[in-house]
């Protein structure tokens, strides 16, 4: 029951910490007295403000870019993990090398990245897919797999075809390890495409956080640096948040113990 | 139950207060160049080399920064005394507040340009920001300056990481290059290399100037006084013969072979001794190229009010600065 | 009694392991003939076993914990294979109900109960209305839009129970199905499968470690000894057909508990 008292007290501890690490943002920024390494509040939040336009048009760049790898990663993700469970053989064969997914270090790929799109929201959304779909492919298998034996013997005694047990059975067996998964693509996706504008993101007008993040941080402008930063924590806290509710819409008839 | 909180938080506050400044209390000196060794920097290395720091009593130790901080956010941290920038750099410092100065400059003249495939048949910088295509390039002073003179520009323009790889890919792919290096590079691997020179637009930075804290300046002028003058030692030297250093560098930087680093190192000649050096001095700067950056740099918006121009360099002589 | 074997078929075992040979038998009959099981070639769960059971009895099986009467029964089902041995069953469709109930979480009451006829492949009307007279047979007709999530744990078992019968099951095999429920439920539940075997008249294997239980239930006993599982005893249970609560407090109920009893204890219980 959502009563006064109780929003009150689920949203008071976090507005806090917020304020606290405000303050000790200032008082760090005040002893420290270098603005071009830590800006104090004030000034980030005056920066916001000034280039709110501009800031906005980046956001959005960035914003597509982030939806289209995460969805790519959500789909690509789930797709592998379906077929790696299903075969055994590709499974010990390829699984290993996905991992490679995660560690590839991006700046290495980049100009593979630019040859092959171009520069621009292509590439962009491309890293930020790479960066982001481990998760989803590790997650989607392990959930995949752990499905309920005795529920396995049912569909075996009913002679059920390998698509029933999958479509009826597996797949939304494994639906809160997906989100697990998906949970963590979402931050991951917000920084492969901040990463890949930092190197294949194109300049000018309404160029991504990244970019912008990278030129201010060259003119010392250390106060828009972390405007963008702050934009880009809250493009994924955002994404988070959606994917939660989400989650919560579909698995909410669930809640079952013997699952997960 | 005090002492539980109170020594990991002391310990902690100890830890970010010695991160954050450095005891400058020996006499070893850090010398921090912001790229790897290259002829660029083959005087320093040479200063070191035949001593011309040793005999001035300065121990200085040589090494090359990341990508991470700019330089001159190192030297105004104390994390180096004296560090390797440009001169763009030393005023967006200086209007960040940062008390940084130019002691001395190798390059008279801005090295970096921009190379284009020479089949794309451009005649000259305009075309090539006019055009279609990709242009590579860092996010600097510079690009800001060409892109403002070019306007409406037409070439797409993203980031640069090092390399000619892409380049090298794709025939209409520009990039940014220090006419000493990328393009020698790109013809030992058989492409079609022309450069244009940033300089040749109008905007021409000193660049590869030594920048110490101006604080140094003021508390140890002879100790600065001998560093630039250590500088101009190496530095002559490194003209006169550069095999023996370039060798030296080359077994620090393998990436790039012997044949490089010779015609680099004879390439970039001209752009470090000019008429100005010849009569004045090696590395010496005047008071209006600093004034005519400073105004370039504010009507770019890249600064955001006028810095001091005087309050930005000394020459190795100590004059034309305070 | 078990008629000569009409023809030889082969029933495509739904794990796609290669199947023992079973004989078509004139009545719904069983017959577990020399079944051997081996696990990881050393560990020997059953040995030899021979059983034959008529069309619509009522079998209790116990033993000692471990002792391979879930192995027996995923063996009869089809689950598993013997290492030895066959089985043979006759025509008629097979149910098995679980430890615990294994519901789908994501499907309500009612899908759940239709969800054997779904795999089968009947049409959507007609497995719902299996699926409503399924669960009506258990009492649970007003709980049908509800989520397992929502139910006890003696509803979880009774849907459970209304997912084996809606292919009206010949054979009908359970393993400790009410172990998990208090007291008063397992009793209760007892008492209702009783009733709808009494309607239907499926042959029954239900596994269960409690002789009160498998008295009030079977018409018939088996006790299997410890590891390796052998036949200890088998002995009919003959009390009335119809069986009220009442009876667990008769003299000849105990009596026929004391005697499985006895077969546990020799059977190394």
């Amino acid at each position: 029951m959502k009563t006064r008292g109780n929003i009150f007290r689920s949203l008071l501890p976090p507005v806090v910490v917020l304020i606290l690490a405000v303050a000790a943002m200032e008082i760090a920024a005040r002893m420290l007295n270098e603005p071009f390494l830590l800006p104090r509040p004030g000034a980030v939040a005056l920066a916001m403000v000034d280039h709110r336009m501009d800031l906005a048009a980046s956001l959005w760049t960035t914003t597509q870019a982030t939806l289209i790898g995460f969805f790519a990663s959500a789909v690509a993700g789930v797709a592998v993990a379906m077929i790696l469970a299903a075969w055994p053989l590709a499974r010990r064969a390829i699984y290993p090398y996905t991992v490679f997914f995660q560690t590839v270090p991006i700046v290495a790929i980049a100009p593979l990245l630019v040859i092959w799109c171009g520069p621009g929201i292509g590439a962009v959304a491309l890293s930020s897919f790479i960066v982001s779909v481990f998760p989803v492919i590790a997650n989607t298998m392990a959930g995949l797999l752990s499905t309920d034996p005795a529920l396995e013997d049912l569909f075996r005694l009913y002679e059920a075809s390998p698509w029933a047990r999958l479509w009826k059975l597996k797949l939304p067996s494994a639906m809160p390890s997906i989100f697990t998964g998906l949970r963590i693509a979402a931050g991951l996706a917000v920084i492969g495409t901040v990463v890949g504008e930092f190197l294949v993101g194109l300049f000018g007008p309404g160029e991504g956080l990244g970019v912008r993040i990278i030129s201010a941080k060259k003119t010392g402008h250390t106060e828009i640096v972390f405007a963008a930063v702050l934009l880009a924590s809250l493009l994924g806290l955002a994404m988070f948040a959606a994917i939660n509710l989400a989650a919560k819409l579909l698995l909410r008839r669930w809640h079952a113990p013997e699952q997960n | 139950m005090f002492s539980r909180i109170a020594i990991p938080l002391f310990c902690s506050i100890a830890l970010i207060g010695g991160c954050a400044k450095s005891d400058s209390g020996n006499s070893s000196i850090q010398l921090t160049l912001d790229w790897k060794p290259e002829p660029e920097f083959g005087g320093f290395y040479a200063a070191r080399q035949d001593g011309a720091f040793s005999k001035r009593g300065l121990d200085v130790h040589i090494q090359s920064a990341g990508e991470g901080a700019d330089t001159w956010q190192l030297v105004a941290t104390g994390k180096t005394e004296f560090a390797t920038s440009t001169a763009d750099q030393v005023l967006i410092a200086r209007g960040q507040n940062a008390d940084v100065i130019a002691i001395f400059a190798v390059y008279q003249t801005f090295p970096q340009g921009i190379m284009v495939h020479r089949s794309r048949g451009f005649t000259s910088m305009k075309d090539v920001f006019t055009n279609d295509g990709v242009l590579l390039a860092e996010d600097n002073s510079w690009l800001h300056f060409l892109q403002k003179k070019f306007s409406p520009v037409r070439v797409k323009i993203t980031g640069y990481s090092g390399g000619i790889a892409e380049f090298m890919a794709k025939k209409d792919y520009s990039q940014q290059c220090f006419v000493t290096s990328e393009p020698i590079l790109a013809r030992h691997q058989g492409g079609d290399p022309q450069t244009f020179l940033i300089a040749d637009e109008g905007f021409n930075p000193y660049t590869t100037v030594v920048i110490c804290k101006g604080e140094l300046w003021r508390t140890h002028p002879d100790e600065v006084k001998s560093m630039a003058a250590a500088c101009r030692e190496g530095w002559q030297d490194y003209l006169d013969h550069p095999e023996p250093v370039n060798a030296i560098m080359h077994g620090m930087n393998p990436d790039m072979d012997m044949q490089t680093f010779t015609e680099a190192a004879e390439a970039q000649k001209p752009l470090i001794e000019t008429d100005q050096t010849r009569s004045a001095g090696l590395g010496t700067m005047t008071l209006d190229r600093w004034k005519t950056l400073d105004g370039q740099l504010v009507n770019l918006g890249v600064i955001d009010g006028s810095v001091d121009a005087a309050q930005c360099f000394i020459n190795p002589d100590g004059q034309n600065g305070k | 009694m078990v008629g000569e074997s009409a023809a030889i078929v082969q029933r495509t075992s739904p794990g796609r392991h290669a199947p023992a040979l079973f004989a078509i038998i004139r009545e719904a009959n069983m017959r577990v003939q020399n079944v051997h099981k081996v696990f990881d070639r050393e560990v020997v769960a059953i040995e030899n076993l021979t059983l034959e059971i008529q069309s619509g009895e009522f079998v209790a099986i116990l033993g000692p914990s471990g002792c391979g009467k879930t192995t027996l029964l995923r063996i009869i089902a089809g689950l598993d294979r013997p290492s030895a041995g066959a089985v043979e069953m006759g025509e008629g469709k097979i149910a098995y109900v679980f430890q615990d109930a294994h519901l789908l979480p994501w499907r309500n009451v009612l899908r759940n109960v239709a969800l054997p006829l779904e795999l089968i492949g009947v049409s959507r009307i007609e497995r719902l209305a299996a699926a409503m007279e399924a669960l009506r047979q258990v009492g649970l007709s007003d709980a049908i839009r509800r989520y397992p999530a929502q139910l006890s744990g003696g509803m979880k078992m009774r849907v459970s129970l209304a997912r084996a019968l809606v292919t009206k099951p010949k054979f009908l095999l359970l393993d400790e199905p009410f172990a998990a429920l208090d007291e008063i439920t397992r009793q209760k539940l007892d008492e209702q499968l009783r009733e709808l075997w009494l309607r239907h008249r499926m042959t029954v294997l239900f596994v269960t470690h409690s002789t009160a239980e498998a008295t009030f239930l079977a018409n018939r006993a088996v006790v299997l000894s410890s590891r390796p599982a052998k036949l200890v005893q088998d002995l009919t249970i003959d009390l009335p057909a119809k069986r009220e609560g009442s009876l667990r407090s008769e003299p000849a109920f105990a009596a026929i508990t004391r005697l499985i009893y006895g077969a546990l204890e020799r059977g190394g219980a």
